[in-house]
Formats: structure tokens, C-alpha cells, sequence
């Protein structure tokens, strides 16, 4: 079963054509790597599909929702990590967790219960009560992804998630990407680092807005005759 | 319900771990209320003077001496010509000069016309207003007194222009801490309603998490109570705070009933959050967001009637004004606080504030969801 269904989808700002006429299929627990140089249009593209951005035209089927009639359907069901950390840096760990869960409407006990196992499997147990500004920025990345998942979202949308954290942290990120999706969750990333994008079931890569490729890892590399997604990329986004 | 609580919960725990925030809340606008109105002060405590006397008579000497006595007048001796007069004007030793002309003692004698020029420095008006005012008292009031004294005159055949004599109405020791305390009460919950939330909202977009709370399917009308409510209540505690010190500071207690000026302050409050959401929604980040309310608010303050009567006004100042909810706000502080009017003096203004704070906030949930398109 498909949990996101992209068709011709398109945004415009003004004569400026960021995302044309996109079409892709995610499959349930898939994890689907977006890739793409800066400004090809992978977090416009992200945007609509997590009902914060207007289509200018095209459809999407998100979770079973429709992102232009069902936007807040498609919040409920979905969760969302941004480029920039976005967690409140003068709230603790704990009242982060607590307000984004109440926010979903997580009954008062069963929140409690899940941000304390939560946080013991990310082994931050013991930093539940400081507040998160003081916290290292590959643990932040780490919260932030727990937040986004508290709600027990079908699908997460992860927009360079590792950026600008240490490569021992990012290991223990995709860790935490590849148990989440085990349970069914999709998940749908963009990355700039190529050895990430090898870790993705399928993946698609953008330019100028259009989806140049599209397909397993090793799809790509037979198809473009090259031995590293790294070079399948610096091929397809020269020209 | 209980998203709005925790909204609440999070902007409070946000505010009281904000040092800097809590200062700019609590600690600046005391500040201010203390220090504001001492300097803001139109009262008039001296006064230079000083005399050209071309006839150099008993009464020209005595009017001159008659200066001597009073508290305000610091008199500076009589000189010579007019163009040392004008020196001294020029660097501001002085502030009036009297001028006897000659033959002033005969001509009055003989009921020919004459006059005493005053020439007052106008770069402050005030003070030239006033000052004008205070010379041609103790003018005035010499004459009388000489004229009745010495060449039996009956009361009646005494000029009545001659005898100035003031009443201020609602302030009557002149004493401009009346008007300016209460100016300043409404620039505090001004300042809280509209400025520190606008930044506040800002402030969100540009580090990212109004992003994050945007993909939840929390509702925009619960997002904005969640933020407005907060600064209510910190509006309000602030406004009961400039109440106390007006009190213990300042001598100033409310005329009128307080349970009605803290709801139509409400009103007030709503209007300015809705006005500081507005702003914020339409700016990108901190520093435009602090411009329009810099350009509002030095509007808003001088339209207001704070600082000059709004009486004086031009008529196009006066439509302006229409829109100024502060100045419909400060009406109500001048005659609740000061008068003690009831109610029904006060319900035009209620009405405007109450439909004002309708059409703003309409304004400021409308254009936040625009935003997100």
C-alpha cells in the first residue's frame, strides 16, 4: 500500500517554478531518500506534502489525505522535523515533549509514559529536566526526532535531519530512522550526504525542481554506470 | 481546552526564563514610571526676568520691586537698552523682559494711553505662555492695588482686564503629575499589549519553532489565544502595578470605580494584542516588526492628548484620531481617574474599544492563516 501518492504536483512563486510537475509513489515503511542540490526544490516539495504549503497545482494523497481539501487530517498523521532545529531552546527536554504531545492530543498519562521510554531509549533519561539549549546539538537532532514521533505518526518527514552533527551521531540517528520505520512508519528524508542516502530504500534525485531519478541505490548506479550515489549525483546535478 | 493550557504553561515558563524579557515587563516601565514624569513636567518653577525702564518713575520701580517678592521670578536688574536685553535673551540668561516706555508714570496719570511691552523668549512656548502670564498677574495686581491706594479710584473704574486670575479645573494646583502618571499607565499596557508581543511572534518565525507548531493540527484561533492570553494577564498585573505606585508614589488614586477601569483596560489590552499579532504576522523578523510599532506608537502617543490637548488639534488630526485607540483609551483614563465619571461617560469610547478590538483581532486571525498558504 502506498502511504504517499504524488502526481504532477507543482509550486510557483510568482514567475519562479519551484517544484514542477512532481510525480512519485512511497510505499508503507519505506524509507524514501529525497536528494537534491541546494534550492532544487526538496523542502517546497516536503512543505506541500505536509499540508504547510498551498499546491499551485497537482494532487498529493498523503497518509490517505488530500493536502489541498484535508490539511489537518494530514497533521494529525504526519510528523515533521525541519532544516533548523525547531524545538524550544528555553523549555527542558521534558516541557518540549510535553507540549507537542498535548498539542496531539496524547491523554495526560499516556504522554508521560511514552516521553520517559522515549527518552530512555535515546539514553536521555537523566537530561529530561534541562533545558534543551544546553544540550549538544547531535543530541538535539535526536530529541527533535523523538518529538516528531510521539504522536505515533504514519509517515515523518525529515529535512536534513543530520546537518551539521558528528558522524558517530548521525550513525545512531539512521539507527533511530531504520527502528522507526520497522514498525511500519515511512519515512521520507532529505540529506546532502551521499553515504545517507545509500542507508534509503529508494530514492529520487531533484534538480531545477523536476525529479531527475528515480530508484533503488543500485538502480541508479547500473543506470548511470557509476560505482557511489555520490557520483550518480555530481553526474546528474552537473548538467 | 488543554491545548490552550499548555500554550499558556509554555509561554509563562518562556517569560519568568527570559531575565531580559522579565526586565523589559517589569523592571524598564517602572523605571520610566518613576523618572517620566518628574522630566515630563510642564510646571514652571523659574522664571528670568529682567527690565528696561525709559522712565525710571516710582511706579515703574515699585513694579519692578514688586518681582523681587515673588517665588518664580529670579529678576536680573534693570538694563540700559534694548539691544542688552536682546543679548541676554539670545543666550538665554532670560526668559521675559519688561520694558517701562518713557513718560509711563505721567501718561498714566493723565489716563493717556500707554503700555509696557513684554517680550517673552517663545522657544519654549510653555514657558512663554505661562511666563507671560505670571508678569502681567503681578502687573496687574500692582496696579490694582496702587490705583486703589493712592489716587482713590473706586473698584469699578479699574480695568477687569487687568485682574488675571486662573482656575484649573480637575488639576488644580497646576500640577502636571496628574495628567502625566495616568499618560503613563496607558503607555505601559500600551507597550505590553502591542510591542513585546509582536516581538514575541516574531521571534518564533525567525528561529523556526512556529514552523514546527505550524505542521500540528493545532488551530490557528487556539495558537493565537495561547499566545494572547499570556500577555494579558501580564498586562493587566502591570497595569495594577502602575495603579499601586500611582498611589504610594504619587498621591494619584482613582477617582472613579476601578472594577470598570480594569474591564474597559482589557478591552484595551485586546486591541493592542490583536494590533501586535498583526504586526507580527505581516513582518519577517524582530527588527521590522520593532519598526512599525516605533512608527505606530510615536502616532498613537502624540495624537493621544498625552502630551498636548487634543482641543488644539487640526480637523485632520481629529479624523486621525478616530482610528488612535489610544486616544480613546486615554479619554477614559483622564475622566475615570481623574474626573471619577461613571459609566455613561465613558461608553462611547467603550463601544469604540470593543469594536476595535473585533475588527483587529479579525484582522491579525486572518492574515496569520494567509501566511501559511
Amino acid at each position: 500500500m502506498n502511504s504517499i501518492e504524488v502526481d504532477h504536483l507543482t509550486k510557483k512563486f510568482g514567475d519562479f517554478t519551484a517544484v514542477n510537475e512532481i510525480s512519485f509513489q512511497v510505499k508503507e515503511g519505506e524509507i524514501f531518500g529525497f536528494l537534491g542540490a541546494n534550492g532544487a526544490g526538496k523542502t517546497t516539495a516536503i512543505k506541500m506534502m505536509s499540508g504547510l504549503l498551498q499546491p499551485t497545482s497537482g494532487t498529493a494523497i498523503v497518509a490517505g489525505y488530500d493536502v489541498v481539501t484535508q490539511p489537518k487530517l494530514i497533521k494529525r498523521n504526519i510528523g515533521y522535523m525541519s532544516q533548523r532545529f525547531s524545538l524550544y531552546n528555553d523549555l527542558t527536554v521534558f516541557e518540549n515533549m510535553q507540549l507537542f504531545g498535548t498539542i496531539y492530543k496524547i491523554p495526560r498519562k499516556e504522554l508521560k509514559k511514552r516521553i520517559m521510554d522515549s527518552l530512555a531509549a535515546l539514553d536521555m533519561t537523566k537530561q529530561a529536566n534541562l533545558l534543551v539549549h544546553s544540550i549538544p546539538l547531535g543530541w538535539k537532532q535526536k530529541l527533535a526526532f523523538a518529538t516528531a514521533i510521539l504522536h505515533k505518526p504514519k509517515i515523518v518527514f525529515l529535512d536534513e535531519p543530520t546537518s551539521g552533527v558528528d558522524p558517530i551521531v548521525r550513525r545512531e540517528f539512521w539507527n533511530l530512522i531504520y527502528e522507526t520505520a520497522s514498525t511500519g512508519v515511512t519515512i521520507l528524508v532529505t540529506t546532502h550526504y551521499m553515504d545517507e542516502a545509500e542507508y534509503c530504500h529508494r530514492i529520487s534525485i531533484m534538480a531545477d525542481g523536476n525529479i531527475r531519478l528515480l530508484g533503488t541505490p543500485e538502480e541508479l548506479k547500473q543506470q548511470v554506470g557509476v560505482n557511489t550515489i555520490n557520483d550518480v549525483f555530481v553526474e546528474y546535478v552537473k548538467h | 481546552m488543554r491545548t490552550i493550557l499548555i500554550l499558556i504553561k509554555k509561554e509563562f515558563l518562556q517569560v519568568f526564563r527570559n531575565p531580559l524579557l522579565l526586565s523589559i515587563l517589569i523592571v524598564a516601565p517602572m523605571v520610566q514610571f518613576m523618572i517620566f514624569p518628574f522630566c515630563a513636567d510642564y510646571e514652571i518653577k523659574v522664571l528670568d526676568i529682567a527690565f528696561i525702564d525709559h522712565d525710571r518713575s516710582n511706579i515703574s520701580q515699585e513694579i519692578i520691586h514688586s518681582f523681587d517678592a515673588s517665588d518664580i521670578f529670579v529678576t536680573h536688574g534693570i538694563l540700559s537698552n534694548k539691544k542688552e536685553a536682546n543679548e541676554m535673551m539670545k543666550h538665554d540668561k532670560v526668559d521675559i523682559i519688561v520694558e517701562f516706555p518713557a513718560h509711563f508714570e505721567r501718561l498714566l496719570m493723565n489716563g493717556s494711553p500707554t503700555r509696557i511691552a513684554i517680550t517673552a523668549n517663545a522657544i519654549n512656548t510653555t514657558k512663554a505662555g505661562i511666563g507671560v502670564g505670571y508678569t502681567q498677574e503681578i502687573i496687574g495686581g500692582y496696579m490694582q492695588e496702587y490705583m486703589a491706594q493712592n489716587m482713590h479710584y473706586s473698584g469699578n473704574e479699574i480695568p477687569a482686564n487687568l485682574n488675571l486670575s486662573h482656575i484649573y479645573w480637575y488639576n488644580e494646583q497646576m500640577n502636571y503629575k496628574n495628567l502625566i502618571v495616568p499618560g503613563i499607565l496607558v503607555i505601559l499596557v500600551t507597550l505590553i499589549g502591542c510591542y513585546v508581543t509582536a516581538l514575541n511572534l516574531v521571534r518564533e518565525k525567525e528561529i523556526g519553532t512556529i514552523e514546527q507548531v505550524n505542521v500540528t493540527p493545532i488551530r490557528r484561533w487556539q495558537f493565537l489565544l495561547g499566545k494572547m492570553i499570556p500577555f494579558w494577564i501580564l498586562g493587566m498585573a502591570e497595569f495594577i502595578l502602575g495603579l499601586v505606585i500611582m498611589k504610594l508614589v504619587f498621591g494619584i488614586t482613582v477617582q472613579g470605580s476601578i472594577p470598570m477601569l480594569l474591564g474597559i483596560t482589557a478591552i484595551y489590552l485586546f486591541v493592542m494584542l490583536g494590533l501586535g499579532f498583526f504586526i507580527s504576522s505581516v513582518s519577517e523578523n524582530q527588527l521590522q516588526a520593532m519598526f512599525i510599532v516605533l512608527f505606530l506608537f510615536i502616532i498613537f502617543v502624540l495624537l493621544s492628548g498625552l502630551f498636548t490637548p487634543t482641543e488644539g488639534m487640526p480637523k485632520w488630526a481629529h479624523y486621525i484620531n478616530y482610528l488612535n485607540p489610544m486616544s480613546f483609551y486615554m479619554e477614559v483614563i483622564k475622566k475615570v481617574v481623574l474626573k471619577g465619571s461613571a459609566f455613561i461617560s465613558v461608553q462611547k469610547e467603550t463601544l469604540v474599544l470593543v469594536g476595535m478590538a473585533i475588527i483587529v483581532n479579525t484582522g491579525a486571525i486572518l492574515s496569520y492563516q494567509e501566511k501559511s498558504k
